[in-house]
This record gives structure tokens, C-alpha cells and sequence, in this order.
């Protein structure tokens, strides 16, 4: 733990924007949540307000008049929709710089990032779970990735060397040069800025759903939407990083065979409507 | 540098996941980005310089036959049947026809329950050779994200892979088969 601290304490610019997202989420899930909190916690970044209300008033979603609080954007889209929303701009800003200690582009880690989140949705939505937090965890699940790619930028050519003399996956890469690796550390940073358990331990643990314990079915979703995300072509960055397929995540689901092809299509026509929203180009 | 001989503008066609294009102007170059799992397949026909280009993101449209009426680039069995009327559309002979492959990304998987990128080009393999259709260059497989280029003055394909900084040619088409 004091290792995962160190590595997370060294980073001078770690993005605040992700920690409002555990409070609204403790909001949803409340019976009776007012709906001036939201809005409260919300106004605090005005340009994530800015955001939300761009949005809301895009084509996608627009009405005849625009709205311009996040109350009327409450009441027009519902609290779902717009945490949705306030978990997307978060989730840009903090994950489209380009980590070049991971060879990924500026844009890539979002674009990876938001499919996989879209994808885990979608499955949640199907299989009835609470899309909310599976949204949320699976976007973020790469957010150990912002510590540790100033680490391994300083050491590029051995991360390179490594790569392509051993078969090693990207965790154990990471593990033998750093002796930390970016699922740990991201659960690690979540733990730290309030997030609740189910979703520390699900991004902990979402290269291996089985050994998350408790919450393996979360991380399955995580597991399940990350693949995903890979299989439509974003978030690679180095050359032959391996990969490993869990087939406890299909178990600990339920999935049948033809399930993921059927999941990818559905999550190509949502991710259309995504990139018309957030103008994402390629 | 761009090159001497060059004359105006290059302009970059970019077909998207489940796409196709497919041209006889010169000045264009088409461009297809991240293909992951998904396979690049490019064909050029060196004589009278007419290419196409398809990014297919999954083997057969029978999982979702609505999709590939809708969408028929998306499946390999709708997709590479569809460029190949579109480039004979334009007066391109099977027989001249270049064909390039890249992407099929494939995760450490022995269930099966993982290897699309595989089963792309398993599917695409069968549909050429049932048709007599022979693949001059591809880069498949590994665990890397390509994006693939044809040229279609000189019909050359170009493929960068994510995490390198330069781009490589995979087929530099006239001089081949």
C-alpha cells in the first residue's frame, strides 16, 4: 500500500475533476435525494457546468428552449442522464491527455476508456444490474495508467526491450520494472478519493475478475467492457503488450458464446451517438 | 518532405468502423484508423488506378441479419463482397485486382470465447479462396492497434502500428504479383 502511495504522491498533476463523482453516486442511490444537493455539488465546477449544459442542449438531446441551469437540465434529462453526463467530461478531461510512457496518443486512453465504459453498460442494462457504478468503474479503470506513465516514460527503452523479448503482459511489465502495476494503483487512487468499495476492488482486480472476491461480478463487467474496447481498436499504445482472455468473466456473467459479437454491434451504434456528442473524429 | 513529383493536395479519405470507400481519383488516399480485432482489407486494381478500402468489425452477418443489410460493411461474409462490386462498378478486373489484409488483433486465449480478431480472418480467408481471390500482403494477429493507408495514384498501402512512431509500407503494389 505505502508503495502504491508513493508512486500516486509523486505525480505533481493528477486530475481532481473523478472526485465528485462518488458523492453524486452515493446521491442516486438514495430514495429520496433532493435535487438542489445535486445541483450544489455540480455548480462547484463551473466549467463542468458549462459542460453538462452544452450537452444538454446539444442536438441529441435538445428541446425548443435551451436549458440553462443544471436544475432545468435535472428535470429535463433526469439525474441518471446527467450524472452520465458529469462522469463523461470528468472522465475526458482527465484521461485524453496522450501517456507516452504507454506509446498512447492524446484522445486514445478517453476514446478506449468511454467504449469500455459504454459496453459494460449496455451488459449491465441487459443482465438488470446497476449501470450507474458499472458506467462509472469501467470508465475509470485505466486511471492508474496517469500515475504510472511518467515512471515508465523515464525507462521507454527498457519497457520496449522487455516487451519484445519476453511475451510478458502489460501488468507484469509494469510489476518487474516498477514493482506496481496501473490496475492496483488505480484502485489504489480511487480508495483514496472516496469511491466506494465494490468499485476500488472491481478496478483493482479488472485484469483477473476472479481473485476481486466479492465484487468478481463488477469486475467481470469491468474485464468484459475493456476487452471490448480493445476488440474495436483503441487504448493499445506499445506493440505486444499480451493480453490474457478470462473466461471466468463469461462465467461469472452467464454468457453465452455469441453474446460478446452481439454486444460489440450494440456498443458501435451507442458509441456513434458518443462521438457525434463529444465530436470525437476518427 | 512530401515528394517532388506530388502535385497539389493529397486529400485522406477516412472510412470509419463498418465502412467502406472506394475511388478513382488520384489525389486521394484512403485511411482507416485503429483496427484492433477489425481487419483492413484494401484492393487496387494497378491499371487503371481504382482502390477500395473496408474496415469490417465482425466474421458473419447471420448474428444480426438486420445489421448487415443496414450496415453490410460491418461483416466480412456482406462487407468484402460489396468493395469488390464497387471497384468492378468502376471498371476494376478481378484478375489485376491487389488485395491487402491488416489487423485481427488476438488476445492469449485458448477458450475461443475471445478470438475475434481470429475468426476475421479465418472468415475473410475462406471467402477469398472460395472465390479464387489470392492475398498478395497482410499484417494480422499480436496484440497492436494498425491503421492502414492506400495510396491510389501508386496503389502503395502504408500501415502504422500504435506505440511506434513510423509508418512502414506493407505493399507497394504495381511492382508485385
Amino acid at each position: 500500500m505505502q508503495e502504491l502511495d508513493e508512486y500516486i504522491n509523486k505525480v505533481k498533476h493528477l486530475p481532481p475533476a473523478p472526485r465528485i463523482l462518488p458523492q453524486l453516486l452515493h446521491l442516486l442511490n438514495q430514495p429520496d435525494t433532493d435535487s438542489g444537493q445535486v445541483v450544489d455539488l455540480i455548480s462547484l465546477d463551473p466549467s463542468l457546468t458549462a459542460g453538462v449544459l452544452q450537452l444538454c442542449n446539444s442536438a441529441f438531446f435538445a428541446s425548443a428552449t435551451a436549458a440553462s441551469d443544471i436544475q432545468e437540465a435535472i428535470t429535463r434529462l433526469g439525474f441518471r442522464q446527467v450524472f452520465q453526463l458529469v462522469a463523461s467530461i470528468s472522465g475526458a478531461r482527465a484521461l485524453s491527455p496522450p501517456q507516452k510512457g504507454y506509446g498512447i496518443d492524446a484522445g486514445e486512453l478517453w476514446q478506449h476508456s468511454v467504449t469500455a465504459a459504454v459496453a459494460a453498460q449496455i451488459m449491465a442494462q441487459e443482465l438488470g444490474e446497476d449501470d450507474s457504478v458499472i458506467f462509472t468503474a469501467t470508465l475509470l479503470h485505466d486511471i492508474g495508467k496517469l500515475v504510472l506513465a511518467e515512471a515508465l516514460e523515464h525507462i521507454y527503452a527498457k519497457v520496449i526491450e522487455e516487451i519484445e523479448t519476453h511475451q510478458y503482459s502489460l501488468l507484469e511489465t509494469e510489476k518487474k520494472l516498477l514493482g506496481v502495476q496501473h490496475a492496483e494503483i488505480g484502485g489504489r487512487l480511487l480508495s483514496r478519493w472516496n469511491f466506494p468499495e465494490n468499485m476500488v476492488t472491481a478496478v483493482w482486480h479488472h485484469h483477473h475478475p476472479a481473485q476481486a472476491q466479492d465484487h468478481r461480478r463488477l469486475a467481470s463487467f469491468v474485464y468484459l467492457g475493456n476487452m471490448i474496447a480493445y476488440f474495436m481498436g483503441h487504448g493499445y499504445g506499445h506493440q505486444a503488450f499480451a493480453l490474457r482472455g478470462r473466461t471466468e468473466a463469461i462465467d461469472f456473467l452467464a454468457l453465452k458464446a455469441d453474446d460478446l459479437p452481439k454486444y460489440m454491434i450494440r456498443t458501435f451504434d451507442k458509441m456513434e451517438i458518443i462521438k457525434a456528442l463529444f465530436r470525437i473524429s476518427k | 518532405m512530401p515528394s517532388p513529383s506530388l502535385v497539389g493536395f493529397e486529400q485522406r479519405v477516412v472510412v470509419g468502423i463498418a465502412e467502406m470507400a472506394v475511388t478513382n481519383n488520384q489525389t486521394v488516399t484512403l485511411a482507416t484508423y485503429s483496427l484492433g480485432s477489425c481487419l483492413g482489407i484494401a484492393i487496387y486494381d494497378p491499371v487503371i488506378k481504382v482502390g477500395g478500402l473496408l474496415h469490417i468489425m465482425l466474421p458473419e452477418s447471420s448474428i444480426d441479419p438486420s445489421k448487415g443489410t443496414a450496415k453490410p460493411a460491418m461483416f466480412v461474409d456482406t462487407g468484402v463482397p460489396a468493395l469488390f462490386r464497387a471497384v468492378y462498378q468502376l471498371r476494376g478486373e478481378k484478375y489485376r485486382l491487389i488485395v491487402t489484409v491488416a489487423g485481427g488483433a488476438q488476445v492469449m486465449d485458448t477458450s475461443g470465447f475471445f478470438n475475434i480478431g481470429k475468426r476475421n480472418f479465418e472468415s475473410l480467408k475462406s471467402l477469398l479462396q472460395n472465390n479464387a481471390i489470392r492475398i498478395h500482403a497482410s499484417e494480422v494477429g499480436g496484440l497492436v492497434s494498425r491503421s492502414m493507408f492506400l495510396n491510389v495514384a501508386t496503389g502503395e498501402v502504408r500501415l502504422k502500428i500504435s506505440g511506434q512512431p513510423n509508418d512502414f509500407i506493407l505493399c507497394k503494389s504495381s511492382t508485385s504479383t
